[in-house]
């Protein structure tokens, strides 16, 4: 019987500790993509400013409180404003953004097939 | 006093002959059978001055002259030697006078080099070059006179912010300016040469050199700021996609998208439109880059002194010169299509088209992802963060076909070819995929792109290597700057891969461990140098295979100004990094602890290193 506690005890254990490992992971995910509101162009995840220790406190608890990675940020977008995210999503604010790019390498490759390749 | 004064009837001199050498040019070019020895009497006594100035701007600097504006803000008399002629240009009106320095020096060397050039084409270039001499000299007098005085004279200066203070952050900037303002030698001479209509195949092999010259020193100079960032911001990182590194990459992608074109022009006179409006972008995202981080538009962790009057008149000067570019362009350039624009798929010209178009692709993306965010504050007032997701996100899926092409693309003949030996090419790509796998198998996160990307990164890596060996593959300089790229890219990749880290609290005496590592925080002990105090704390880090090292890193406490900076210890071997560093908490006794473990970070310099070489063996070429 005490073998078997013990049995049971260790696998919490472990398996605590790799929840644990699992958070953390996120944590340092999630606050990579988070923008230190008052430093200079730094993460939360890179800053060791006071509101960045308190920034990554607060991701803690709301990943103990089970929130995805995606309501996280959500949840930060909602109470900082877009500017806390260092991904700015795909919105009606982002579209020039994430497609022109995409659109201007359309453009240069039918100018490159139109104009210079040989056609059989 | 005496080289406030020198330095700046210098600027004054120097802004003189600039007048003068358009008279003489003006003069010469009328009747140009022989280039007018004044004319290169005048440039270099031109660019003597600007040395004068400059050397009296150090000697200020030397003897904490705090009668200047610029020594007083910038310096403080318990600063190193080096870091007082460090400091001379390690702030705006130093640096702009460094701009002024390469501008003048490369427009002397430039006249003197290229003796076999027809004289209205020199005398053209030096008259482009000297339009934008002339707007730095109005601009460093009227908005940054770096010479200005103060008075009564203060005792004592304000330092040197201490993240400056630093060898390599002290040799960057020249270097890299070296490589911006070499840019601006292509600019002028590309529209001299429209001008006179004389962009061609021997025009192309004689700008090579020079774009070769500005590729190389912005490749180094961007590499040392990395590195720089990478032991100085304390968070291991070493490119963070911000918008002041960004600035820096952009006239680099261009400037390696016209060393690519440049060969096609070389080789057919093909091309030519596109040739020119390169080179006018790599000049006018320079400037543009300058424009950015003086202006203080950008919230960066780069821009240490801005001023905003001052982004104005590089603004309305930098669309002077578009406007002057954009101009010669249409009225001069006539494309008149003789020549056969059509190109095989197989061939050599086709595969640099591509190499263009994916190039590019990656300016639009780092342009945008910079500059919009920028106007939609503007427009919209609202504030969105443009960060290192974006970047991987539009950038990553398209390295991996342009990796591929890297590594066919030189194999291609020029008109038309067939790609012999193509049992080698296959197997060397199943081996490369094969490998990746085994190097992947235990990852669980994504996989697939990961896989996919290490595969052709290898499949160049083998590729090149391969060609060191082959006797009649004779571009060494192509393959080592290939090699070295895919070499950069691999190192990345496992770089990001296999970075462990530990973040932990701690107090003096305690210990933390884990499976792998064993940290003891053994004791604290204070430093006293001449500009800084320090606490150093002192590590001893065992890890599983028993290997022990100890760390110390520092806490330093500057005294001109007061700012507390984090100093990393970190232990450099050739297959990885280990990378410590400490921050206080605040109302706390503990400290916070940052270890990591950083393999192939040597690697990284390295194959930038070797890329750069590749173009100092192009350089030296016949």
């Amino acid at each position: 019987m005490k073998f078997f506690r013990f049995l049971i005890m260790t696998f919490l254990l472990i398996s605590f500790s790799n929840l644990k490992a699992d958070n953390y992971d996120t944590r340092n995910k999630i606050t990579k993509n988070l923008r230190c509101l008052i430093c200079q162009g730094q993460s939360v995840y890179d800053s060791d400013s006071e509101f960045a220790n308190s920034l990554k406190i607060l991701v803690d608890k709301k990943i103990t409180e089970g929130l995805t990675e995606d309501q996280i940020y959500k949840y930060f977008k909602e109470k900082y404003g877009d500017w806390i995210l260092y991904d700015p999503g795909l919105n009606k604010n982002t579209y020039i953004l994430w497609l022109l790019p995409i659109l201007l390498f359309l453009i240069g490759g039918a100018i490159i097939y139109k104009n210079f390749i040989v056609r059989k | 006093m005496i080289y406030s004064l020198i330095g700046y009837y210098s600027l004054i001199f120097g802004l003189i002959f600039g007048l003068f050498l358009f008279y003489l040019s003006y003069k010469n070019f009328k009747n140009s059978i022989l280039l007018d020895n004044k004319i290169i009497v005048f440039s270099f006594l031109q660019f003597f001055f600007v040395i004068i100035s400059f050397l009296s701007l150090i000697f200020s600097f030397v003897v904490s002259d705090f009668s200047n504006v610029t020594v007083f803000n910038n310096s403080h008399t318990t600063k190193p030697l080096f870091y007082k002629i460090s400091g001379t240009w390690g702030n705006h009106e130093g640096s702009l006078l460094l701009w002024l320095l390469v501008l003048t020096l490369f427009i002397f060397i430039f006249l003197v080099r290229a003796k076999n050039q027809s004289v209205k084409y020199r005398i053209l270039t030096l008259v482009f070059q000297q339009v934008i001499i002339i707007g730095f000299f109005i601009f460093l007098i009227k908005t940054s006179n770096p010479f200005n005085y103060l008075f009564p004279i203060p005792n004592e200066g304000l330092g040197l912010n201490p993240i400056l203070q630093d060898p390599a952050l002290a040799i960057h900037p020249p270097i890299l300016y070296l490589g911006y303002v070499g840019s601006s030698i292509i600019f002028s001479s590309v529209l001299a040469a429209t001008t006179l209509k004389m962009i061609s195949s021997s025009w192309a092999s004689h700008i090579k050199k020079w774009v070769l010259i500005s590729w190389i020193f912005l490749t180094l100079g961007i590499l040392l700021g990395s590195i720089w960032a990478y032991y100085e911001l304390g968070w291991g990182g070493f490119w963070f996609w911000d918008p002041v590194e960004n600035v820096s990459l952009m006239p680099w992608l261009a400037l390696t998208t016209l060393l690519h074109c440049i060969l096609v022009l070389e080789k057919k006179s093909v091309l030519t439109s596109w040739v020119i409006i390169l080179s006018i972008a790599t000049f006018t995202l320079s400037m543009c880059g300058t424009f950015l981080v003086r202006s203080g538009i950008l919230n960066s962790v780069h821009t240490f002194a801005n001023d905003p009057e001052r982004g104005l008149f590089i603004l309305i000067f930098l669309f002077v010169l578009i406007f002057l570019s954009v101009f010669i362009f249409f009225l001069f350039h006539k494309d008149d299509g003789r020549n056969s624009y059509n190109f095989f798929w197989m061939s050599k010209e086709t595969s640099i088209l591509l190499n263009n178009w994916f190039m590019m692709y990656f300016l639009s993306v780092v342009l945008i992802g910079t500059v919009y965010p920028i106007f939609l504050d503007v427009i919209s007032s609202q504030k969105i963060s443009v960060g290192p997701p974006f970047y991987h996100k539009l950038l990553i899926p398209f390295l991996i076909p342009f990796l591929l092409m890297m590594a066919i693309g030189p194999k291609l003949k020029w008109i038309k070819s067939n790609l012999d030996d193509k049992l080698y090419l296959i197997s060397l790509f199943i081996i490369s995929i094969l490998l990746a796998f085994v190097i992947l198998k235990n990852f669980s996160q994504n996989i697939l792109i990961n896989t996919i990307l290490i595969s052709s990164a290898l499949y160049l890596f083998f590729i090149t290597l391969r060609d060191f060996f082959v006797k009649k593959y004779k571009k060494i300089s192509q393959n080592i700057a290939h090699f070295g790229f895919s070499l950069l890219i691999l190192s990345i990749l496992f770089n990001n891969l296999f970075s462990s880290e530990i973040i932990t609290n701690l107090k003096v005496g305690e210990t933390f461990e884990n499976s792998e590592t064993k940290i003891v925080f053994e004791s604290i002990n204070q430093k006293k140098e001449k500009n800084y105090n320090s606490i150093v704390a002192n590590f001893n880090i065992q890890n599983s295979k028993g290997e022990e090292d100890t760390f110390s890193p520092e806490l330093r406490i500057y005294n001109q100004p007061v700012i507390a900076t984090s100093e990393a210890d970190i232990k450099t071997t050739l297959m990885s990094d280990k990378f410590i560093v400490i921050n206080i908490v605040q109302n706390q006794d503990f400290f916070n602890v940052r270890y990591q473990v950083k393999p192939f970070m040597m690697w990284i310099w390295l194959s930038v290193i070797l890329i750069s070489i590749g173009g100092v063996i192009s350089f030296y070429k016949k």
